[in-house]
This record gives structure tokens, C-alpha cells and sequence, in this order.
């Protein structure tokens, strides 16, 4: 195609790829124009045109539309993932190493391709940074791979329009540059991990010293942290307020290592303590082994008050309540107990000094060097803030701007009226998003699935990304439009090769994208920097409210506000789904007489935002906490109407003030109960050597079932930190519909696996914990009894099936089921899916219909796959060879999977544990998935 | 010719001579619009699916089996009038029987209609019935819906027999009395050719009181069987022994109530003073209260085990007392009990009014005592989790108004086409008297 711009042009234009009537086409003058030069006979005019003529473009057009199909093919110089861990057979499933990324953190992944489609996402297991595990939003940027709404053509001024025309206003910019040394010139960025777009930068800022290059982060860490935690050799971690196994970044890299170590203390290695204080719970504070509830102004009291027990600090007393003074002086003790092995951090709130502090702590116990390491911060040049953006704008000196996939016009909404004085704007990013629809040039970019580049894991080493399938929209990558800005014309993958020279050779360059890794890119160890601060904040007075603005545990800043399995996810602690809340305490409500779901006005100062108010017990009574991220104006469809923006409240100065106004909103939540009240869902022991005591025997008509193998599962919910990752997972994996906003409201969510959430206690300060619940897979099962067709049926291996052929929607297994595990298609979800949605599918899951029950298989086709290369080997499955998708997921390797009647599996000594025990026992319904308890301490015995 | 015997002439020239068109006319217009939004509720149900509904998880039942056992429970009243009086020689029943039978026909037509309805793919429920096909696949015969299924069909057959042939003879005499040809044909197929001979009357006898005899255990147990939907299911509130009595009395209460209501509305608008007299009001009454007081037992029984099993038994009890669904557990308690209490009263059995309305109180009642066995039960059962709020929606609604306009249709055709009393019985009665 000569022009292939002119067709993307129509792309953006009615914004799918198809086109009605092939007048759609004919109108347009682009289109006129490409058929003259193509075919000059025809070219004639529309008057002059003959039966045979139109019949002879009609069949050109529809071969030139069937080749459209071809292009989504595997790139052919990405390099398949040699050992195939999924059991799969070669031919039909494709696993590549790459990685996707957040916050310049680049996340290793191994991508399933099936015929050319990327379908699911697993941790890469050789990658230190990942071990297999992957968290929420790693699973979920599959589907923002096949968007439906991201942008396809470049657009100017709001209109199609072609590369070559971007590339000759990208010329006309380089060449006026070149003239000034590129004074005026803005580069935007969010906080860069890969190495190749630093060097990119670098050469950039090289040949135009006047530009400026800024990172605008606007919930992480501009500059991409040079610590790493190392939790797995912290026998006591001591935390203000900071969400280590929180969403983020670094999630996978800590929850592993939290992992290791609460397992390591399990089997008698060690202790696992976790101090916790903090104003609001996270999913630290709930995986802590002891919590306090202290509002954030509270923090550095605390940690001089630890400093001043641990004998770091001469100062004077500290005023603390009884509560803290017990708190300290129990986290002061572990510590000391366990020198050199303990890990004292501060949350991203807290100012510097708190930091330091923290950190004399940990160098005074000989911490230091275990427990934290320090690599060289990458050389090159240094970015600046959003601050110096907007000062230089503030004094004319600022010209262009050029947002590579950043949305300040979202993230930043102080900056905007500043940003919209430049006259010109240059957008790069995957869709038409508030940056995009202000700025003069927009430019699509593909997403880090379908391009080749690299990155930094949260462990410091290099790896490379390479495409698992070609980008099938009309877009460019970051790498190639820097090329392009600055003259030059290679591809992606020439960009990233040069910067690895190590590995240029083929075939050490082929082995680092078979494996993932690039050899000997550990940075360089080096010295603690500053730590990494915010604005220090100034403390409120005791009785006044302070207010926390944090990203979305699903959502995160608002970039995967498009993304609806992240949408729907439901948020950790709240279970509050498509939306955000203004969290507030119990004795809050309480006091000013409010209801979860009852709207206010929350202001700050004089900037304000009205949403309504959640009751979340645990947090401190004095604290409000809003997400950010929602709220989006140009989010696309799927964002559309969901939440309040809370940017406008970021930075904000002055009285914290929260006022009822009129109006209820509902809040789409999956639970509405978070209360035991006496109830053993979750059950605890206090020590590591403490068991459950034995329940009562209990009689039952039917002999159990024992033909090997038997499939069952064990959660430990001891390890287990609430993070979502293996719902995501299985969203991913089955083909599991999202149903919205208003769906999600009656009661209507598909999620296969739901983790509930618990506490008991006073709801001012509770014991909270979660509980990942998927199909029980009774042996007794009420649902098999139930059903009046047959479609709820036992398989020998003990699975309980839901055979949807022969469903016909009783929804008797439903009523029957005690863990109401199970979810019904009230409409069809699913025929309206458009064709990206259809291509994400796993093909080895049905899609189900309307009117049909599904629930929970084990991960049936997984264990199909298994049996078949068994059979085909003559051997029996061996243990571990099936992996759930949950369990495959898991940072914490909280859920195991196998054969129970194999003694020596994995999941059979999970469940000869004494903390074993089966949810619900007096429904008698033998349950294949059982709970491990949790354990209170987390010290050895002395 | 007595006044009886000259009064069931009447009954047999109703539908020739109808003498209330007027007020008939007015009824089934009420009727025909209640029924055209039971198609309009059909269509979008099929076109949409059961999502338009309230249901939810863990709701995964909601109005449209509540409804069913309710429907279901009403139809039981017309065969245990008919049948079981029969069987036990009591005549007075035969002013009543007809219509009182022709109700239970409707009432499960549409009770059998709402288990289709309320699948998910309705176009298959032919799967639950045991029938030859390639897939060698049968229904699941441990599952109670399963037998619900064959208990709903028997019952409905057999309703339909003995309907049928305890109209013959009036057929026959509607025929023989019909002026218009086109009346003498409807009648005359219907009739079967009964001419009246002594080994007609021989065989219909023998006829009559053997499907009289089917048909009175099949009440107890085909709303036993619904019972056990509930009572099979490991849910707390639902999981009792108590049940298969508790619904079967339950059904007769309701369809009592029922009947009440329908013998007040026909005597007034089809005049039929002499037919049913005071006396059929009072022995109405007599039933209707005892029924209520025995179901009002098996609340208490019910009550009773759920606070002594204790638990999560237990704990719904007391959030039916006291939980977000306790209107319906009150609104059951007063509709259907309180009152009741008028009924022990003669004065006020024989007053049509007052036992209309207190017809209207317990078939309101009853229907708030399936809403709340279902939703209440349902909606917060093992897990706190799991706890999940039921709203109907307007097509909820819809398809229950839906349904009574079926009912009032079928039943207002069947007053004006048919004898609604059972004419020959009434003159045998008189004969003998």
C-alpha cells in the first residue's frame, strides 16, 4: 500500500475497522485518490463508473480486507521460551519471556501465545524478580494489550491524519532544534526503568543540551528507587506505614520474599514478625503480626519513640499512649532479639528525616547491609520534576512539549491551564486520553506486549522485551518515535539491541530473549542515597482530620482505568468495586452520624471533591483516605462514570473538612459483610507448635472417595496477603465475563474465586484477614444433589463438574452450595464482545452462555493438559505438574494444588498440617479445598 | 319443583342466558390487561434472560418460585374440596366444587408455568423429564426437583380427569337445555354422548370417586414434594423436618382463602343466593380458620426446632424477626393469623364481606410467607461473605400480575362458557333432601 495512512485515517475515523457500505469508503478524497493511483482506469470520477469496474474494486477490496487477517502472526525474531512450563505440547501453545511494565519497573512475565494471540501472562520462574509469581495488574495488562479503545491512528488537532505527516512536523521540530540547541523543548515522561529509552534520552539531551527532560510520577517514585528490600532474610520488619506487600511496583518482589520467609519460619527457620503501624489498613497491616492503628502525623513520634528504646537516639521522652508504648517497646524487643536480621522502613508519606532515622535504626542493629542493598542510581542524565516544567513555562522559556505515555492532564490538574499555554503539544500513548485530546499531535503507540524493548525488574537486573505478537494497530513504539524525533529510521529492535553490546552477538542475544534475563546486568552495588521522600508534612493538630490520597489498589494512578478486569476487581480491603470512596473510621461515622454510601463533600483548603463515604474498620479515627485514578473525563468507555477524581485534593493545603451533602450513591461492593462474629471461617492458632484442636467426627452415609489421583487444594492463610493476583489470574485463564457497575451492584459478579474478607473484634481497631474462596470441590457435594438434569456431576479424579451443555439454569446448585461459590450468566455476557475481546479468550475454555451455571474447575483444561503428556510419556502426573491458575499466580505460594492421596505431594503435606482445616464442617460436604489456620506470632518459640 | 332443583336449572342456562354481562364484561377487560403484561413480561423474559429479575447470588430464587408454591398451594384447596368431600359424603360441598375445582386447574397451570420461566435456557426443560434420547442421559432422580417435576405433571393430570368427568353430566344437560345450535354442538362434543343411562351413571360413580380417591394423597404429596426443594437444600431455615406437613397445610390455607374469596365474588355476581347459601359461608369459614390455626402450629413448630437445633438454624430465625426482610416474616404472621381471628365468630363466617377480606389477608399472607422462606433464608445463609440483597424489579412484579391475569382470564372464561356449579349433584342433594 502506498498510503496506508489514508486507511488508518478511516480507522480513527469511525473508530472500528470495518466499514458499512463500501460508500463509506468511496467518500472519502484520500481513498479517491489512492484508487486513481492504483488503478488509473477507474480513477475517472464517480459518474463514469461501470457495473464491471465496481465489481472488480468490490473483489480488491475484500482481498485486500482478508489480508488484514494475516498480520496477527508472531514476530519472527522474537524467540520462543525453550522449556515449556505448562506441560503443553509444541505447535500449539507458544510461551515467551518478555516483561511488562509500572512505574519504570519492568515486571518479567512469560507470555502464552495460541495461533499468533497472546492469551495469559505467568511469572517468569527463572527471573529472580518474579520466581513465577505475578500480582494483579501483571494479569491484567493482557487485556489492556486488546483494548478495543486504544487508539489506532495518529491524529492532529483531533483529526486523522498520517505518519508521513507526523514525520514531516517531527523534521520541521528537529531542524528548529537543532537551530536552538533545543531550547523550549520538554520531554514528559513517568519514571524510566529501561535502559534503552535512557540512553535514548540521553543522546536526545546530548544533541539539544537547552531541553529538559522531566519525570511527572504522579503516586510513585520519580526516580525508579535505587534500594532494594530484601524481606526474606528479615526476621522482624518493623513498618510505618509503609504497604510493602501493597500494591505497587515492587508488590511481586516483596510478597515473594514475604513468602519465603513466613514459610521459612513455618518449618522452623527463623521468625517472620511483621510491626505494623498505620493510619488506614493495607494489605500489610492485615498479614502483620501485630498492628497498631495510628494516624499518619503519629509516625515519626513512633519511630523516635523505637530509636530512643533501641538506644539510637538520646533524646527526650516521647509522649506515646499506652497502646504505642506496647507497641514499641514489642517491636523494640524483636528487634533486638534478632540482630542483623531485622528491617525497620518508613512509608512514601513520611518526610526524609523519619526515613534517615529509620535507617540509623537499622545500621545501629547491623541491619543494614542484610536486609537492604543499594545499587549505582543509572548514570546519564537526571531528571527533573514538574515543578521546573512548570516554573519555565511560568517564564516563557518552554516551547514544546513532548508527553511520551504520560496523562498529566489527568494526573496533574494544577498543571493544566500552564501545559495549555505551549504551543505545541506533542501526545504519544496507547489511547486518546485527556492529554491526547488537548494536545495539537497525538501519536498511538503499541503496547509493551507487541513491542521490542527493555527494562530494569524490581530486583535491579536487565531484561529484554520482545513482542508476542505484532501490533495490529497503525502505531509506534517509544523507542522508534525518539528515533524518529531525532532523524533517525531504525527499527525497535535495532534500538534495543544497541544498547545491550554485551550480548550482540546472536547467539548470546538469542539465549537473553530465550531466558528473559540479560546476563551480568545486576547494577552495581553501591551506597544508600537519600531515601526517597515526599514533601515533609506539617502535623495537624490532634483533633483535626488528616487526609491520605493514595493510588487505587486496582487502578493504580488512573492508567489502567480502561482495563475492566482491574475495574472490577474488587479492592482488597474494601471489596468496593468500578469506583472509589471516602474512607473513613468507624468512631467518625459514628460521630457524624454517616452511612457507607451517603454522600459528602470532602475539602481541603479550598479545593473540594464530593464522592461517597465507605466505613472501613481499623482505620484511625481521625483519617480519611481517597484513591485517585477515577473520575477520568476522557477514560474511554469502560471508565466512563466511575468514581470521583481526587487529583484536584493532591497537594492541597489547609483545613481538612468533611460535610454530608444530599444523596446516596451506591457503591458496587461483592461483600457487605466483613464481621465473624463468632463464626471459625478463619481460624488462628497462637504458636507455630499450637494445632487446631480435632472437630467432632462426623457421620456420613457415603464412603470417601480414594482413587489416586485425587485432586484437592490447600490455602494457606497464613501466607496469604489478600493481594488479588490469583483472581486476576483466573479471570485471565477461564474466560471469565465482567459484567459493570451496575451488574456487580445486584449481586452479580462472575469472579470463579473471590477473596473474602473478615475481621473480629471492635470494628476501631480489629483483627482483619483474608481468605481466597474458589468451588470447595465436595465430595459430598449438595450441588450434585441438586441438580435435575445431571449437569452438576463427580469426576472419579474428584472434581466436581459443571457441565454447561447440559445446564438448563435451575440454580438449584447455587441455593444448595454452603460457599455460594458458584455464578450464573443471567444474560449472555459474552455475544456482545467485540473481536479483540473474543481474541483474548483462552481457546482451551468454553465461553459460556445465557442462562448457564459455572463456578470453579480446578483449572480442568490445566489438568487435561497434564494428563495428556502423562498418558503420552506412560507415567503418572507428577506432582506439581499441574499449577492452577491461582496458584501459578501466587506471590505468597499461599495456594497448593495436587493429588491428596499421594503422600508425598505437595498439597497432601500442606494438609497433614495441624492448622488444616475444612470450611463450613458441620455441612459435612468433605471439601477438597482446605484452609491452613493462621498464625498468630511470628517468633520462634524460645 | 323445589326452589334447589329450580335454581340448578339456572346454573345450566347460565351460559346461554348469561345474566351479569356487564359486570363480566368489566372483570375480564381487568383480566385481558393483566394478561397482556404477563406476554410482555414473557417476551422480554425470553428476549433478555432471567438478569431482568431481582435474582441475584446468593437470591438465586426469587419471586419466580415463590410464586409457584404459592399458585401451587391455592390449587390444592379446590381438589380437597371436591375430592375429599366426596370421598367423605359431604354434600354441601356441592355448590362449591365446580368452580373451586376449575380454580385448582388454573392455579396450576400457572404454578407450572413459572419453574419453565425461571430456567435459565426454559427452551430445555423438557430435559428434566425421563424420555428416551441418544445421549443415554436421564434426569438426576436424586434431585427433588426432579420429582417436583412429576409431581407437578401427575397432579396436574389428574386435576384435569377429575375436573372433567364431574362435568359430564352437566355437560350433557347444558346440551339437552341449549336453545342455539351452536351452543347444543359446544356442549354436545363436550358431553361425550352421556345420554343418561343407569350404566352411565354406574361407570361415572365408579369414575368419579376412584380419581376422587387419587386425587386427594396427591395433594399431600405433591406439596411435600415442593417442600422438600427447600428441606433438601443445607440451608439454614430451610433444611427441616417440619416442612412437608408445614407446606401441605399451608397450601390448604391458602387455597381455602382462595376459594373464599371466589364463592363471595360468583354468589354476588351471578346471583346465586339460593345455591350458596349462608350455611356454605359458614362451613367455608369453619375450614379456613382451621387450616390458618394448624398452620399457625407449624410456625410454631418450625420456630420452635430452629431456636432448639440453635446455630445458624438459629440465627435466621432471629433475622427473620428482626433482619432486613422482617417485614415479610410480620407480614405473614399478621395477614394470616390475625385476621383469622374474626372467623371464630358465626355471625361474621356468614357475612360475605368480612370473609372476603379475610380471604384477601391470608392469600397476602401466604404470599409473603414464600417470599420470606425464600429470601430470607437465601439471602444470608452459611457465609457472612456471601450475604447478598434481593430487590424485585418491575419485571418481577410484572410476571406475578402477569400470572393472575392468566388466572383471572382462564377462570372468568370458564364462569361464562361452563356450569359453575355442580348442577345434577345439587338436584341429587335436593332429590334425596
Amino acid at each position: 500500500m502506498s498510503n496506508p495512512g489514508d486507511l488508518a485515517g478511516l480507522h480513527a475515523l469511525t473508530g472500528k475497522r470495518f466499514w458499512r457500505a463500501l460508500d463509506d469508503l468511496i467518500d472519502q478524497p484520500g481513498f479517491r485518490a489512492r484508487i486513481g493511483a492504483a488503478f488509473p482506469a477507474l480513477a475517472t470520477g464517480a459518474g463514469d463508473w461501470r457495473r464491471r469496474d465496481i465489481l472488480k474494486c468490490l473483489g480488491g477490496a475484500i482481498a485486500l480486507a482478508g489480508l488484514d487477517g494475516c498480520e496477527r502472526q508472531p514476530d519472527e525474531e522474537a524467540m520462543p521460551f525453550v522449556e515449556q512450563p505448562e506441560g503443553a505440547e509444541p505447535g500449539i501453545a507458544r510461551f515467551y519471556a518478555t516483561a511488562v511494565e509500572m512505574d519504570g519497573v519492568a515486571q518479567p512475565v512469560i507470555g502464552k501465545t495460541r495461533e499468533g494471540r497472546p492469551i495469559k501472562l505467568e511469572g517468569n520462574g527463572d527471573h529472580p524478580a518474579s520466581l513465577g509469581a505475578t500480582n494483579a495488574f501483571t494479569q491484567a495488562a493482557l487485556l489492556d494489550l486488546y483494548d478495543p479503545a486504544r487508539s489506532g491512528a495518529p491524529l492532529f488537532q483531533g483529526q486523522p491524519t498520517s505518519w508521513s505527516r507526523v514525520d514531516t512536523a517531527l523534521a520541521e521540530l528537529r531542524s528548529r532544534l537543532d537551530g536552538q540547541a533545543g531550547a523550549g523543548f520538554h520531554l514528559i515522561t513517568g519514571p524510566v526503568g529501561s535502559p534503552t529509552l535512557r540512553r535514548q534520552i540521553a543522546s536526545l539531551l546530548d544533541r539539544w543540551p537547552q531541553a529538559r527532560w522531566h519525570v511527572h510520577a504522579p503516586v510513585g517514585d520519580p526516580t525508579v528507587s535505587n534500594e532494594r528490600l530484601h524481606l526474606d532474610r528479615a526476621h522482624v520488619t518493623v513498618s510505618f506505614d509503609a504497604d510493602l506487600l501493597g500494591p505497587g511496583p515492587h508488590q511481586i518482589w516483596h510478597a515473594t520474599q514475604w513468602g519465603a520467609r513466613r514459610r521459612a519460619f513455618q518449618t522452623g527457620r527463623g521468625g517472620a514478625a511483621l510491626f505494623v503501624a498505620e493510619p488506614s489498613p493495607t494489605m500489610t497491616g492485615v498479614t502483620a503480626t501485630r498492628r497498631l492503628v495510628a494516624s499518619g502525623t503519629r509516625m515519626r513520634a513512633l519511630v523516635e519513640a523505637l530509636a530512643t528504646d533501641l538506644g539510637v537516639r538520646a533524646a527526650p521522652p516521647i509522649r506515646l499512649s499506652s497502646l504505642e508504648r506496647a507497641w514499641v517497646g514489642e517491636a523494640a524487643a524483636a528487634l533486638r532479639r534478632n540482630p542483623g536480621r531485622g528491617l525497620v522502613v518508613a512509608g512514601p508519606e513520611q518526610p526524609r528525616d523519619v526515613h534517615e532515622l529509620t535507617r540509623a535504626i537499622d545500621r545501629h542493629l547491623g541491619n543494614l547491609s542484610a536486609t537492604r542493598s543499594h545499587f549505582a542510581p543509572p548514570s546519564g542524565p537526571r531528571p527533573q520534576d514538574m515543578a521546573a516544567l512548570a516554573a519555565a513555562i511560568r517564564r516563557g522559556e518552554a516551547r514544546s512539549l513532548f508527553l511520551l505515555d504520560i496523562n498529566p492532564f489527568h494526573s496533574a490538574p494544577d498543571l493544566k491551564p500552564l501545559l495549555a499555554r505551549l504551543p505545541l503539544r506533542i501526545h504519544a500513548g496507547l489511547h486518546v486520553d485527556e492529554s491526547a485530546a488537548t494536545a495539537h499531535w497525538h501519536l498511538p503507540m503499541p503496547h509493551l506486549l507487541e513491542s521490542w524493548s527493555d527494562g530494569r525488574a524490581a530486583d535491579g537486573s536487565a531484561l529484554l522485551v520482545q513482542p508476542l505478537v505484532r501490533p495490529w494497530l497503525d502505531v509506534r513504539s517509544r523507542h522508534a518515535l525518539l528515533e524518529r524525533l531525532m532523524g533517525g529510521e531504525r527499527g525497535d529492535r535495532a534500538i534495543v539491541r544497541e544498547t545491550w553490546p554485551a550480548i550482540l552477538e546472536d547467539e548470546a542475544w538469542t539465549q537473553a530473549l530465550v531466558s528473559g534475563t540479560i546476563p551480568d546486568s545486576q547494577p552495581v552495588a553501591a551506597a544508600p542515597q537519600s531515601a526517597r521522600t515526599q514533601q515533609a508534612r506539617e502535623d495537624k493538630a490532634a483533633e483535626g482530620l488528616s487526609l491520605l490520597v493514595r493510588p487505587d489498589p486496582t487502578i493504580w494512578d488512573g492508567r489502567y482505568a480502561s482495563n475492566p478486569w482491574l475495574q472490577e476487581l474488587p479492592k482488597p480491603l474494601t471489596k468496593i468495586t468500578w469506583g472509589n470512596a471516602v474512607h473513613i473510621s468507624p468512631a467518625l461515622a459514628r460521630e457524624r452520624g454517616l452511612a457507607s454510601g451517603d454522600m459528602v463533600r470532602l475539602s481541603v483548603g479550598d479545593r473540594s471533591v464530593a464522592g461517597p463515604v465507605w466505613i472501613v474498620p481499623g482505620q484511625e479515627r481521625r483519617t480519611l483516605l481517597v484513591h485517585l485514578g477515577h473520575g477520568r473525563q476522557r477514560g474511554g468507555p469502560v471508565a466512563q462514570g466511575t468514581g470521583f477524581d481526587a487529583y484536584p485534593l493532591v497537594g492541597a493545603k489547609g483545613e481538612v473538612r468533611i460535610d454530608r451533602i444530599d444523596g446516596r450513591e451506591e457503591v458496587a461492593t461483592t461483600q457487605h459483610h466483613f464481621a465473624m462474629k463468632g463464626d471459625e471461617f478463619i481460624r488462628f492458632v497462637d504458636t507455630l507448635a499450637d494445632a487446631l484442636p480435632p472437630g467432632p467426627p462426623r457421620a456420613n452415609f457415603f464412603s470417601a472417595q480414594k482413587s489416586s489421583p485425587g485432586w484437592g487444594m490447600a490455602i494457606d492463610l497464613d501466607l496469604c496477603i489478600g493481594c488479588n493476583a490469583c483472581v486476576v489470574a483466573c479471570v485471565a485463564e477461564n474466560n471469565i465475563p465482567m459484567v459493570g457497575k451496575e451488574q456487580v451492584a445486584k449481586g452479580r459478579e462472575m469472579h470463579w474465586l473471590r477473596v473474602d474478607r473478615y475481621y473480629e473484634g471492635p470494628p476501631d481497631d480489629p483483627r482483619h484477614a483474608f481468605q481466597p474462596v474458589p468451588c470447595m470441590h465436595c465430595e459430598d457435594a449438595p450441588c450434585e444433589m441438586g441438580c435435575p438434569v445431571n449437569a452438576a456431576v463427580h469426576s472419579p479424579d474428584g472434581l466436581n463438574l459443571q457441565v454447561y451443555n447440559r445446564c438448563i439454569g435451575t440454580r438449584t446448585c447455587s441455593a444448595y452450595c454452603p460457599y455460594k461459590v458458584r455464578r450464573f450468566n443471567w444474560f449472555d455476557l459474552t455475544a456482545k464482545d467485540p473481536p479483540e475481546l473474543r481474541a483474548a479468550r483462552n481457546p482451551e475454555v468454553s465461553v459460556r452462555g445465557r442462562g448457564v451455571m459455572e463456578k470453579c474447575t480446578y483449572c480442568i483444561q490445566r489438568i487435561s493438559a497434564a494428563r495428556i503428556t502423562a498418558k503420552k510419556e506412560d507415567r503418572p502426573i507428577r506432582d506439581g505438574e499441574v499449577a492452577t491458575a491461582c496458584q501459578a499466580a501466587c506471590p505468597t505460594q499461599a495456594i497448593v494444588f495436587g493429588d491428596i492421596f499421594d503422600g508425598k505431594s505437595a498439597v497432601s503435606r500442606r494438609k497433614a498440617s495441624g492448622r488444616d482445616y475444612d470450611l463450613l464442617p458441620e455441612t459435612n460436604t468433605r471439601p477438597r479445598t482446605s484452609y491452613q489456620a493462621r498464625i498468630r506470632s511470628g517468633e520462634e518459640e524460645a | 319443583m323445589t326452589e334447589d332443583l329450580k335454581a340448578a336449572d339456572r346454573v345450566l342456562r347460565l351460559p346461554p342466558r348469561f345474566p351479569a354481562p356487564r359486570a363480566w364484561w368489566i372483570c375480564f377487560g381487568f383480566a385481558l390487561s393483566l394478561l397482556a403484561l404477563f406476554f410482555i413480561s414473557v417476551g422480554w423474559l425470553f428476549g433478555h434472560g432471567p438478569g431482568i429479575w431481582g435474582n441475584n447470588i446468593p437470591v438465586g430464587w426469587g419471586f419466580p418460585i415463590a410464586n409457584y408454591v404459592w399458585w401451587l398451594g391455592i390449587g390444592h384447596a379446590g381438589t380437597l374440596i371436591s375430592a375429599m368431600l366426596l370421598l367423605l359424603g359431604q354434600d354441601w360441598r356441592n355448590s362449591l366444587n365446580r368452580f373451586a375445582e376449575a380454580m385448582t386447574l388454573f392455579a396450576v397451570s400457572c404454578a407450572g408455568l413459572y419453574p419453565i420461566l425461571h430456567l435459565g435456557r426454559p427452551w430445555l426443560f423438557y430435559w428434566m423429564a425421563p424420555y428416551f434420547n441418544t445421549m443415554n442421559v436421564w434426569p438426576q432422580f436424586k434431585s427433588p426437583l426432579t420429582w417436583d417435576f412429576f409431581a407437578v405433571l401427575t397432579y396436574l393430570i389428574v386435576s384435569v380427569l377429575f375436573w372433567y368427568i364431574g362435568i359430564i353430566p352437566d355437560l350433557a344437560a347444558a346440551r339437552d337445555r341449549a336453545a342455539k345450535m351452536r351452543w347444543k354442538i359446544f356442549f354436545g362434543l363436550g358431553a361425550l354422548g352421556w345420554r343418561g343411562q343407569a350404566t352411565h351413571w354406574a361407570r361415572w360413580q365408579q369414575a368419579y370417586r376412584l380419581t376422587a380417591a387419587i386425587a386427594v394423597p396427591l395433594v399431600v404429596s405433591v406439596h411435600s414434594e415442593i417442600s422438600l426443594l427447600f428441606a433438601a437444600g443445607p440451608v439454614p431455615g430451610w433444611v427441616s423436618t417440619v416442612f412437608p406437613p408445614y407446606f401441605v397445610l399451608g397450601a390448604a390455607f391458602s387455597g381455602f382463602a382462595m376459594v373464599s374469596m371466589l364463592t363471595v365474588w360468583l354468589r354476588w355476581m351471578l346471583d346465586l343466593h339460593a345455591l350458596v347459601t349462608p350455611r356454605h359461608l359458614d362451613m367455608l369459614g369453619c375450614l379456613l380458620l382451621s387450616t390458618g390455626m394448624m398452620t399457625a402450629y407449624g410456625y410454631a413448630a418450625e420456630m420452635f426446632s430452629a431456636a432448639y437445633a440453635g446455630g445458624k438454624e438459629a440465627e435466621t430465625l432471629f433475622d427473620r424477626f428482626g433482619g432486613p426482610y422482617a417485614w415479610s416474616y410480620w407480614g405473614a404472621i399478621f395477614f394470616n393469623f390475625i385476621p383469622l381471628q374474626l372467623l371464630w365468630w358465626r355471625r361474621l363466617r356468614v357475612t360475605p364481606i368480612v370473609l372476603f377480606l379475610i380471604g384477601c389477608s391470608a392469600t397476602a399472607g401466604m404470599w409473603m410467607e414464600r417470599y420470606m422462606l425464600l429470601v430470607s433464608s437465601l439471602y444470608r445463609d452459611w457465609l457472612e461473605s456471601s450475604t447478598g440483597y434481593f430487590h424485585a424489579t418491575f419485571w418481577d412484579w410484572g410476571l406475578f400480575l402477569g400470572t393472575i391475569g392468566l388466572f383471572l382470564t382462564l377462570f372468568l372464561l370458564f364462569v361464562r362458557f361452563l356450569p359453575v356449579i355442580s348442577a345434577f349433584e345439587v338436584r341429587e342433594e335436593a332429590a334425596d333432601g
